[in-house]
């Protein structure tokens, strides 16, 4: 009952606004209105769009450029910990002071960078369930138990120690380093969804900026018929800054487009695949080291070596091909060569061992010899973590041009929308003040 | 815009309030976490028995008659296997890697070494006359068989029992050393022998006849699969199983690495040690049995005995085992 009442007071004052809107001064005003509320409508939209671009953009250069390399490095540190920790049970006595010196710095640069990967995070990724950074926070501090309650025993003399060792590797193989891939994968998965997000083409953009101009046409066309003046500097002056605007946007954005482009081709998916061929070396160095730990009986470990070193020789041949620096090519290469003569010290290692000369080919896969396997296999990891670095640094620097083409445009595409609105106004007004 | 950040910010900030309180819980809650912890590379416990059919094949123990006396060394006869392990210049050992002062890898030095391994070197010595002509390779217990099947091995010298499933598939030496299956816990736990086991949890590796016996145990234990007998050991450390059982040997040197551990309870079983052969090499069989007999007529059984063993196991060192015979 009371709707009905509300109504038909609400309808007088209607209808009152729908007949002063037919007059010329009626129109006028509500023209201006609109040019005023879109034109701010436009800036204020226009802004929150472009400011996603710059929001994706710092991400990034701030947290998912920077994680995927922390996730990376955990990968690798936790890697070369275990390999270097299980081959220190290949020979006999202690440890050399450089292997021990190694496996802790891997131990350090594995909780370092751990610590920024959570830190970099919201809570509640890290206790999701299935978490792998909840895995390598909770895991770590175990596995480095049982590395020291195998360095403990055998210290004492007791074949206990390796008994310790292997089922640090197991926790190493079967929990750490997958989460360790998988958070590299979920990483590097971010990098490519903000490089979307920072290279999407600029559809908002473009239409509100079109919608202004067309407005701001209807406008002039409707002063044109209905006042003498043919041009009107307000209006003039509105359409001047909306072309203005809708030009720096489509300039600042199609370049931001292009050095998102080029931050893939000449960056991430370049250290996507080295970081694989890395992955694969770390894989295939711990194989080595596993067959010459189970002594005779390593067939399975052996086949995975060799399943491995196929794959990284396809992931440098492609990323040789997709090399677009003289100086990630020139490590690829290196690494290439690298990658031969570690194959032909591992043949050395094999054929050592299946001819039942152990000592041999424990001092051939672990010595620090120029001809060793180990040796060869630190100089392709030397070359495959230049060219990472390399493939990084061009990733870091075409963001920085993005950001760059970016700057003041949100300021600027806010400033040129109350120039657009103010014009309008106060052309309309000029024109309105003629019928008091 | 300011003002439109703090309205957005404030709603933010409600949502995310809302879903703190409805979802998380306390913050006690949301940390709480259980510990996982680490288990040796496929341990497992054990859901069925292993099978055994346990039928009877005469005299298990009976082996192959040395036929005369042992050829010199590096004169084996020809289109002997003997003489194809001569032309392969080793003789390749399926031997453990961690089993401590049977054979077990020298954390000083890295080698093999220990009872199992000198007998099979005493093999090789009879071959080339070389006790280091020899390839050691680490075979797991379950590895043992499919190994001399594949050919990948000349000989087992393994802690491995002789049994009538085992015969089908290889031959098996004289014996060349008596074991018999107790159990080692805690000190101090209580625990007298395998009837206070029910419903505990027991380790031993897969594939072994320990493992067999702790499954047919009528106290019904939890019988606890690993690969090497080692882990066993550090599983009880870590509290994961009870109790380790399987032949005195192995366990006494588990007990001299951990002296928190002891020895208990009357024997299971009785397990008697073969060196295993491919089914097909019989005449190597006959010559083994040759270097058995002469291990143990030189005194050469006796003093790797007193080297490895004897300050493992408790009482007077036994006498070697009397070899038997079929033919």
């Amino acid at each position: 009952m009371t709707i009905t009442t509300q109504d038909s007071t609400a309808v007088r004052p209607l209808r009152q606004v729908r007949s002063l809107a037919r007059t010329t001064p009626g129109v006028l005003g509500t023209l201006a209105l609109l040019v005023v509320v879109v034109g701010l409508a436009a800036g204020v939209f226009g802004a929150i769009s472009v400011q996603g671009r710059v929001q994706a953009l710092d991400d990034l250069s701030a947290r998912s450029g920077p994680l995927s390399e922390a996730a990376q490095e955990i990968y690798r540190s936790l890697s070369d910990a275990d390999a270097t920790a299980t081959g220190a049970f290949l020979s006999g006595g202690l440890e050399p002071a450089a292997v021990r010196a190694r496996y802790e710095q891997d131990i350090a640069q594995a909780s370092n960078s751990l610590a920024f990967a959570i830190a970099a995070r919201d809570t509640a990724d890290v206790t999701a369930a299935g978490s792998p950074l909840a895995t390598l926070a909770g895991q770590l501090p175990v596995y480095t138990g049982l590395v020291e309650t195998a360095r403990a025993n055998n210290r004492q003399g007791l074949p206990l120690g390796v008994a310790y060792q292997r089922e640090a590797s197991t926790l190493m193989s079967t929990k750490l380093l997958p989460a360790a891939q998988s958070l590299y994968e979920a990483e590097s998965g971010r990098v490519s969804a903000d490089q979307d997000r920072a290279g999407a083409f600029p559809v908002v953009e473009i239409l509100l900026g079109l919608l202004v101009l067309g407005v701001l046409i209807v406008a002039q066309v409707y002063m044109r018929r209905h006042t003498n003046r043919v041009f009107n500097i307000g209006l003039l002056f509105a359409t001047a800054a909306a072309v203005v605007s809708l030009l720096w946007v489509s300039v600042a954005s199609f370049s931001v487009i292009g050095s998102v482009d080029d931050s893939r081709t000449k960056g991430s998916t370049q250290t996507d695949v080295l970081a694989k061929a890395r992955i694969s070396t770390l894989q295939a160095r711990t194989d080595e080291t596993l067959t010459l730990v189970a002594r005779g009986t390593g067939k399975a470990y052996q086949d995975d070596y060799v399943k491995k070193t196929e794959q990284l020789k396809g992931l440098l041949n492609s990323a040789q091909s997709q090399a677009t620096d003289d100086l990630v090519r020139d490590r690829v290469h290196d690494a290439w060569n690298r990658g031969q003569a570690w194959a032909s010290a591992h043949d050395k290692v094999r054929a050592a061992d299946d001819s039942g000369d152990y000592g041999t080919a424990v001092k051939l896969a672990i010595d620090p010899t120029p001809e060793g396997a180990g040796t060869a296999f630190d100089q392709l990891d030397g070359n495959l973590q230049k060219a990472i670095d390399q493939t990084r640094q061009s990733f870091t620097a075409r963001i920085r041009d993005a950001s760059d083409a970016l700057g003041g445009t949100v300021v600027a595409v806010v400033l040129l929308a109350v120039v657009v609105a103010a014009g309008a106004a106060a052309g309309i007004w000029q024109r309105l003040k003629e019928y008091r | 815009m300011n003002r439109r950040l703090a309205a957005a910010l404030g709603v933010a900030a409600i949502v995310l309030t809302a879903c703190g309180t409805s979802g998380g819980g306390t913050t006690t809650e949301r940390l709480a976490v259980s510990a996982v912890v680490p288990k040796p590379a496929n341990a497992g416990d054990l859901t069925a028995p292993p099978s055994v059919t346990r039928q009877e094949c005469g005299d298990k123990l009976a082996s192959w008659r040395p036929e005369g006396a042992l050829p010199r060394p590096g004169q084996m006869p020809a289109g002997s296997t003997m003489e194809k392990i001569a032309q392969h210049g080793k003789l390749v050992v399926g031997v453990d890697q961690n089993t401590y002062n049977v054979g077990f890898r020298d954390p000083f030095s890295g080698e093999i070494q220990g009872f199992d391994i000198d007998m099979a070197k005493s093999i090789a010595q009879a071959i080339f006359g070389n006790p280091n002509a020899i390839q050691l390779r680490a075979v797991t217990s379950d590895q043992r068989i499919p190994a001399l099947e594949n050919g990948d091995v000349d000989i087992v010298v393994r802690t491995m029992s002789i049994t009538c499933d085992r015969l089908e598939k290889v031959n098996f030496s004289a014996v060349y050393y008596e074991a018999k299956q107790q159990v080692l816990v805690k000190k101090n736990s209580g625990i007298g022998g395998i009837d206070q086991l029910g419903g505990k949890r027991v380790c031993a590796t897969n594939g072994s006849t320990s493992l067999s016996n702790i499954a047919q145990a009528r106290s019904k234990p939890i019988g606890v699969k690993v690969s090497d007998w080692t882990d066993c050991l550090v599983m009880l450390q870590q509290g994961q199983v009870e109790a380790v059982s399987t032949d005195d040997v192995i366990l006494a040197g588990m007990a001299a690495q951990d002296r928190y551990t002891e020895v208990v309870g009357t024997p299971l079983a009785n397990e008697p040690y073969g060196m295993a052969i491919p089914k097909a090499n019989v005449d190597f069989v006959r010559f083994v049995n040759g270097v058995i007999a002469q291990d143990i007529a030189s005194g050469y059984w006796s003093a790797s005995y007193k080297r490895w063993l004897d300050d493992l196991i408790p009482g007077p060192p036994p006498a070697a085992p009397v070899p038997r015979y079929k033919d």
